[in-house]
């Protein structure tokens, strides 16, 4: 249906947005990504998962990273997070290689991850504390994190006590505290309901406006990737690595009402070609047909 | 009343209903030995001599099987002779549930029959100081190192394989043995429950520690934590409910060798006071005794249950809690019709352009549905 429309070219971009662009180019590199690959089994006979993806993420940019399963965007996060190990390339935070993971690279999880025996408070203060601060500095800190993250009235309770929401509330909180470089967030809102997800996609942007933070964003919403992103990076299978890195050209700020714009719908219906392989409707039509019923409508 | 499917799978019962189950578990055992001590009809294979009649070898309180009985008062009453007269009773060995409760307290107050024989609470205490003292020496060195086995690949080869093996070498086996090392008192006997309990303990706890969701790690390492402070800090705190529950258990299991330990050497604690007290055929003393270990085990359990929740407020079921929570928060976003206000800060670094806060979803509230 939105082939039908009229839509413009995904690469078409405003003279105000091409500038957003140009400044966010004029900063600094925080991360640079250069010929990662990686790959399992012996080798012989080799699994590559993607090979030769190279990227630079400026400050404050925020990056979406989406591709069909098995493209490897969940092995990429978390080499990025020092959780895997690359098997070749290298990777550099600030100009300095990193490996391993560390406190400079917060990370939110799909499962929330939020350390059951501890409360809000001290959820948030983990981190903190892990990097040897008093537990009075910690205390302190962890505080406004909460009030930014509008949980303040929740700090003594235990996170099986709050919603889905309220938990990755937390859990951003918890990563934010420890000022990473940049924040990973592996498909955050995936386990949360449309109208949860739709307002905690507002809270980001909103977290995200007032924090110097970098965010690598994994989603195959392809939504939420138009309605959050600086910059989209489609992955591909086969061969595994990046399809295309591309440049959103839906002015800041953003709102709910954009997701109809033309801009909106011609970047989405680029990625929904580029993630969908043309091999998957012929599949369907390949499936046996183990029983009919005669009705009176053909089900199409 | 709406029908209710009680034979559900996993359903849940309604309050009164399991109160009434919980005492029925109890009282459905106990209406059986009533009913075989006082319903005559019910088994009582004896007949209790109360008058010997003309039988020879009849004597007042002798007790014979209901068939010998029967056919002495036929030959009596055939000859002519004098009926033997008596009751029907049970063995010895099943005394009537009014016994055993006198027991209870009896068994408490009877001076030992012999002047350097212990009380039966200096038994009981001999008893409970034997499994606390085994159960403790295990778990000293069972939980840290079940816990370095559930943590690290390394220790779990170099420990597990042995012990898994160990494990099915029964512990009273190795009686012999203690004594000849230990001596014939108390040592022997805490060595067995220690060697009963100490190689299940260590695999049960590895066990717990290795299910920990590994992304807690994971997330604690992005957070920054390494090493040592890693296991302290995350592992196990994430496990330690895991491995309370499986302390409970063991406890338990510890009671079970308790027996068997106390007959290796010098027969000591209530162990003593029973076989002593089967020997003097008070056996209404005995099923005190054994219930005694019951009532001790259960009620030590049913402590260690409630010291738990004091111990892990986080593991505290407090639905009425959490929906007050959640009542709270759902009003909160509802007043709320702008979305959160990031405070000022100095922690938060305003870069670029501000852009004005977009409202949206004002009304829609998901907590509440």
């Amino acid at each position: 249906m939105i082939a039908s429309l009229e839509l413009p070219d995904y690469h078409k971009q405003d003279p105000q947005v091409a500038q957003r662009f140009k400044r966010i180019r004029d900063r600094p590199v925080v991360l640079s990504v250069q010929d990662l690959q990686k790959a399992f089994g012996p080798e012989e006979h080799q699994h590559i998962v993607f090979d030769n993806v190279s990227l630079d993420i400026h400050r404050r940019e925020f990056v979406c990273i989406i591709g069909p399963s098995g493209c490897g965007k969940s092995t990429f996060i978390r080499i990025v997070a020092g959780l895997d190990e690359a098997t070749g390339g290298k990777m550099l935070l600030d100009d300095k290689p990193v490996s391993g993971p560390g406190p400079d690279r917060g990370m939110v999880f799909q499962g929330y991850t939020l350390f059951p025996w501890r409360t809000v408070k001290e959820n948030v203060m983990f981190g903190l504390e892990m990097q040897g601060k008093s537990s009075a500095d910690a205390e302190g800190t962890a505080r406004e994190w909460l009030d930014m993250v509008g949980l303040s009235r929740f700090e003594e309770s235990y996170p099986h006590e709050l919603s889905g929401g309220m938990k990755q509330r937390v859990a951003i909180a918890r990563a934010l505290a420890n000022e990473p470089r940049i924040l990973i967030m592996d498909e955050p809102f995936g386990a949360l309901d449309a109208l949860t997800r739709a307002k905690m996609q507002a809270y980001l942007l909103q977290i995200w406006k007032k924090v110097d933070i970098t965010i690598l964003f994994i989603t195959h919403d392809l939504d939420e990737a138009v309605y959050l992103s600086d910059r989209i990076l489609v992955l591909g299978v086969n061969p595994g690595g990046i399809r295309e890195f591309i440049e959103n050209p839906v002015p800041r700020p953003r709102t709910p009402e954009q997701f109809l714009t033309p801009e909106f719908l011609a970047l989405k219906h680029r990625l929904d070609e580029l993630i969908h392989t043309p091999t998957e409707g012929a599949e369907e039509d390949r499936l046996p047909v183990i029983k009919m019923t005669m009705v009176g409508d053909e089900v199409e | 009343m709406a029908h209710r499917d009680w034979l559900g799978l996993k359903a849940e019962l309604p309050e009164r209903l399991r109160l009434i189950l919980t005492a029925l578990s109890f009282v459905v055992p106990l209406a059986v030995w009533c009913a075989v001590s006082y319903l005559p009809f019910f088994w009582h294979p004896l007949t209790r001599i109360s008058d010997a009649g003309s039988v020879e070898y009849f004597v007042e309180g002798m007790e014979v099987p209901n068939a010998e009985f029967a056919r002495q008062l036929q030959t009596t009453i055939a000859g002519d002779g004098d009926p033997p007269k008596g009751e029907r009773v049970n063995p010895v060995y099943l005394p009537p549930p009014h016994d055993v409760l006198r027991a209870f307290f009896t068994a408490f107050t009877t001076p030992p029959r012999l002047p350097n024989e212990p009380w039966l609470h200096e038994s009981l205490g001999h008893s409970i100081r034997t499994i606390f003292l085994g159960f403790l020496i295990s778990s000293m060195i069972g939980v840290p190192l079940g816990i370095l086995c559930g943590t690290y690949r390394l220790f779990s080869r170099l420990q597990e394989p042995f012990i898994e093996f160990f494990r099915y070498l029964p512990a009273p086996a190795f009686g012999a043995l203690c004594v000849a090392i230990l001596g014939i008192d108390d040592g022997p006997k805490i060595a067995i429950i220690v060697i009963g309990t100490f190689f299940q303990q260590v695999l049960v706890i590895a066990n717990t520690v290795r299910k920990v969701d590994p992304a807690l790690v994971e997330a604690a390492q992005t957070l920054g934590a390494r090493g040592l402070r890693l296991v302290r800090r995350v592992v196990i705190p994430a496990s330690i409910t895991d491995i309370y529950t499986d302390m409970r258990i063991l406890l338990g299991w510890a009671w079970i060798f308790l027996i068997d330990a106390e007959v290796v050497g010098n027969v000591c604690g209530v162990t003593f006071f029973i076989i002593q007290q089967a020997r003097y055929r008070n056996f209404d003393n005995v099923y005190a005794a054994i219930m005694m270990i019951g009532i001790i085990g259960l009620t030590t359990d049913m402590a260690l249950a409630w010291l738990g929740r004091v111990l892990f407020p986080w593991k505290r079921k407090r639905r009425a809690k959490k929906q007050a929570a959640l009542a709270v928060a759902a009003k909160q976003e509802g007043e709320e019709s702008k979305p959160m206000e990031v405070a000022p800060s100095p922690i938060l670094e305003n870069f670029g352009r501000l852009e004005p806060p977009v409202a949206r979803d004002a009304g829609a509230n998901p907590l509440q549905s």
